[in-house]
């Protein structure tokens, strides 16, 4: 039992320390760091122009100056109306934030609670829901979150519900499979024989020690919601009147092959960018927290 | 001897592989010309959009329409090279004969027309038979039968007498009957057609050479239902092959033409201007000269221009990004096109795009000035640049072309001090309302989702209302959830375009009609007792300087009332290849198939 528990405290104080010995995940938590930087910047200029209710800047148009390559006065270049590439590939980013952590705050505590109830009661508890994250997988994912899409609107709305409810089944598994292995460890077994409550054991005992597969798990499932939000919109069902990344590339779409590269170029690299930063620090914030992966190499 | 002996091993297996698959799929071979046994079909290869389906009375849309006329035909068609537009007899023998009151149409019907071969001709045994008066008589009562959803009928109704009678009884439960007399359109004989209307209509001849009305065979409809929409039985040049929805339609040559020796001959009339190009060399031909038609969905401007540039398509329209780099300011192509041999024409068309206000909404409605705020916001010069001058901004409801069209008239141009006057003599300085010191917001309601340049648009129609301070929420619906919310009068404003059925300005007043408010084509709800009482003496009365005069007049209240913000004109440019022959820009091209040459090398119709 005492071995189990120095586990779990080795895992909260040895993996940062594991974690920035990697040069690698000292880039990806670099760029991260840019993106939120970034995010929060435009959420700040977005809710100045909602304050003082005036066109926010990054919807300005010039009609005089469409089509213009990145340069002095606009370094990513402007767009069809002329509106600086920069500017809205920052509020895009703020939105690619806004859905990856609002999707994951719908879909973790589903998942987690979900997952930690069918792996420690087992039996009827995990049939049902087992049968139910099943069904969920076997929709495929787009079609249930258009549905959702098409049920409770447009807009950002229906892009965190659709991603955020189709993407619990993937973290419910996992958290599933850790707690079934973590309730036949003997500390959990000694916590039962003392008359601890179910909630208590879970939530105290178990949940700590399966901290680092949530933790892992968001980092991974983050920039699948922000790709499947680019996609959504890309196709028109997602962000309304705001500039996501997906309405930046199918804007782009219609001149790419007259030469006006530099809005696709910038949006998709940013997009890139993010994605494979954040899947690198997943990679190697498992490294770190998982303490299997950890006793192997020591 | 040091060859390495494995070409030898591979090649043959290669072959073997090839003949493999060709024995998998002995009808492998896609492309018609390529066949060697029968002569080599001249085939047209055309883009298109999603359609509603083969049934004329349930299309009201363009592509449906131009897919329906290759089929059906109509009593009377356009004659392809004269302008002004006018009409010509098609299933008719002759124009109708009409009574001295002008309430009486006569019409003889071509003897020696058949339908195409179809199982549902039971009686003779699958052969085609005549048409006759009657088919014609039917297909009014189809129009009209309100258990068919038809969305045509406004061309009939309240004209022809009898026919919203025999409407109002097809609204029961029990199977229409449809061997009732209707006095307003009966079959005097086998090839005699009357029409008995209520009053004048001058438009009828337009109305009837479009594809709501024409030779339609009962049998058909007895024997497939409602699946008559995906399995059409006409007259016209051509039949439907196969169609697989929202990605292709083949048309082969209906061989019921030759086989019962019926001959559409090419005109012998045209302006000047298409004799001077050459047009009149085919006069007399026989028509169609094109074997097959390939339509393909291509829903992507950038893909329909890419597969024209790979030959793919004979011929293709110019988007609005690809205009600048394709035709120059004189609309002539660009050198590089027109080394290839690619031909443009061009051509205004009665296609009118405009931003409507819901004339019932408590806001919009009732505020003229602030419509009129809008529409001195709206900057002329900027929106046709985001065009690339493939527009013109009209300025009232009656489009360049027709009689009534004032391009003069315009009290409301672009003018920013102004609209910011009337602001504040509507209530909204700054655009901000006194009472909340908010900037007023108002929905924009937009057809589609997935298209860029529908969204640039709108995102530039808001940049435009934004500077005299108000918040334009753009909202993108799909298709049907947009035709909705106008049905049920919940859009505050939409954007959206009508196309003109007919060169009429009638046609277009129409939209502004009280009576004709939503589900009707007056989808703004507009309603002025000046402009109906005008519109209902224009209605019967026939084409006059009088009746030109009170168009403009009509037009002029609406200009005045704001109604509808006039956003463009568009300009048809047309490019084809080189091979593709005939081509004369039309305002209404349903049917015009039959006259247009493919001369492809080694093409059947190599004559031109």
């Amino acid at each position: 039992m005492s071995a189990d528990v120095q586990i779990a405290v080795a895992v909260r104080s040895g993996a940062w320390a594991q974690l920035w010995r990697s040069t690698r995940a000292r880039w990806c938590i670099g760029i991260v760091l840019v993106y939120v930087a970034m995010a929060l910047y435009g959420e700040a200029v977005y809710q100045w122009h909602q304050w003082h209710d005036v066109v926010p800047s990054y919807q300005h148009q010039d009609l005089d100056r469409r089509f213009e390559p990145p340069g002095r006065d606009h370094w990513l270049g402007t767009d069809a109306l002329g509106r600086d590439v920069l500017q809205r590939l920052v509020q895009g980013a703020r939105i690619a934030f806004r859905v990856g952590i609002i999707t994951s705050l719908i879909a973790i505590p589903i998942g987690v609670l979900l997952g930690a109830l069918a792996g420690y009661f087992g039996g009827k508890t995990d049939d049902v829901i087992v049968w139910l994250y099943s069904t969920f997988a076997a929709i495929p994912g787009l079609l249930f979150i258009l549905a959702i899409a098409m049920v409770v609107g447009k807009g950002l709305l229906g892009v965190y519900l659709g991603i955020g409810l189709t993407m619990w089944v993937g973290v419910c598994r996992l958290v599933r499979a850790e707690v079934m292995k973590q309730r036949a460890l003997p500390y959990v077994m000694a916590a039962r024989v003392l008359g601890y409550s179910h909630a208590r054991i879970i939530v105290r005992h178990i949940l700590p020690n399966v901290l680092h597969i949530i933790i892992v798990a968001f980092t991974l499932r983050f920039p699948a919601s922000v790709g499947t939000e680019v996609f959504m919109s890309f196709l028109g069902l997602g962000v309304q009147g705001e500039p996501s990344w997906g309405i930046m590339i199918n804007n782009a779409r219609l001149r790419l092959w007259q030469g006006v590269w530099w809005e696709m170029t910038f949006v998709t690299l940013a997009l890139f960018l993010l994605v494979w930063a954040f899947n690198l620090l997943g990679d190697a914030l498992r490294d770190a927290l998982d303490p299997r992966v950890r006793s192997q190499r020591t | 001897m040091h060859a390495d002996p494995t070409p030898a091993i591979r090649l043959p297996a290669w072959i073997g592989m090839l003949l493999l698959i060709s024995l998998a799929f002995p009808l492998g071979c896609g492309d018609p010309t390529l066949r060697t046994s029968a002569p080599v079909e001249s085939v047209l290869r055309q883009d298109t959009l999603r359609i509603r389906g083969f049934d004329p009375v349930k299309a009201g849309d363009a592509p449906s329409a131009l897919a329906i006329a290759r089929i059906y035909e109509p009593l009377l068609q356009y004659a392809y090279l004269d302008r002004p537009y006018r009409v010509v007899p098609l299933l008719a023998a002759d124009l109708p004969v009409v009574s001295d009151d002008g309430l009486t149409y006569t019409f003889t019907i071509r003897p020696g027309i058949h339908f195409q071969d179809d199982p549902c001709f039971t009686a003779t045994g699958g052969k085609g038979r005549e048409v006759t008066a009657e088919d014609f008589v039917y297909s009014v009562k189809r129009l009209a039968d309100r258990k068919n959803q038809s969305v045509g009928y406004w061309i009939l109704d309240g004209r022809v007498v009898g026919l919203d009678a025999f409407r109002e009884a097809s609204g029961t439960p029990e199977p229409t009957d449809y061997d009732v007399e209707i006095e307003g359109i009966r079959a005097l004989d086998r090839y005699t057609l009357q029409w008995k209307l209520t009053e004048p209509y001058p438009q009828l001849l337009w109305v009837l050479a479009m594809h709501y009305v024409c030779a339609f065979p009962r049998e058909a409809v007895e024997r497939y239902g409602d699946a008559i929409t995906r399995h059409p039985v006409g007259t016209g040049p051509y039949i439907l092959e196969q169609w697989v929805p929202n990605y292709r339609l083949d048309y082969v040559r209906n061989p019921k033409w030759a086989e019962t020796g019926r001959i559409d001959r090419f005109p012998s009339t045209a302006t000047e201007a298409f004799r001077e190009r050459g047009l009149l060399a085919d006069a007399g031909q026989p028509l169609p000269f094109i074997d097959r038609i390939t339509d393909t969905v291509v829903m992507d401007p950038a893909t329909r221009w890419l597969m024209f540039m790979k030959e793919q398509l004979d011929a293709s329209d110019v988007s609005r990004d690809n205009w600048d780099a394709v035709l120059d300011d004189q609309l002539g192509l660009a050198p590089a096109l027109a080394a290839r041999g690619i031909t443009v024409s061009h051509g205004p068309s009665l296609r009118l795009g405009y931003f409507a206000f819901n004339m019932e909404d408590p806001l919009l409605g009732a505020n003229r000035a602030l419509r009129q705020a809008m529409t001195c916001a709206f900057d002329t010069e900027a929106w046709i640049t985001l065009y690339n001058g493939r527009i013109t901004r009209p300025n009232g409801p009656i489009p360049e072309g027709l009689d009534g069209h004032e391009p003069d008239y315009q009290p409301f141009p672009f003018d920013l001090d102004r609209a910011k006057a009337l602001m504040v003599e509507a209530g909204f300085p700054e655009g901000r309302d006194p009472a909340t010191g908010r900037r007023l917001q108002i929905t924009l309601e937009l057809g589609r989702a997935d298209d860029a340049e529908l969204r640039q648009s709108a995102e530039l129609f808001a940049h435009f209302m934004s500077r005299i301070g108000i918040q334009i929420n753009l909202s993108y619906n799909n298709g049907p959830a947009f035709f909705d919310k106008l049905e049920r009068r919940q859009a505050p404003m939409f954007f959206l375009s009508w196309i003109g059925d007919y060169p009429d300005a009638e046609n277009f007043l129409q939209l502004f009609y009280g009576p004709n408010s939503s589900p009707g084509p007056n989808r703004s709800n507009y309603r002025n007792p000046e402009f109906d009482a005008l519109y209902e003496r224009i209605r019967v009365m026939p084409d006059t300087p009088e009746r030109t005069a009170l168009y403009q007049a009509m037009a002029r209240i609406v200009i005045a009332d704001c109604p509808w913000i006039f956003a463009y004109q568009h300009l048809n440019v047309g490019l084809r290849h080189a091979w593709f022959g005939n081509y004369a820009m039309h305002a209404f091209p349903y049917g015009n198939e039959k006259y247009y040459r493919i001369n492809r090398a080694g093409g059947a119709g190599g004559a031109r």
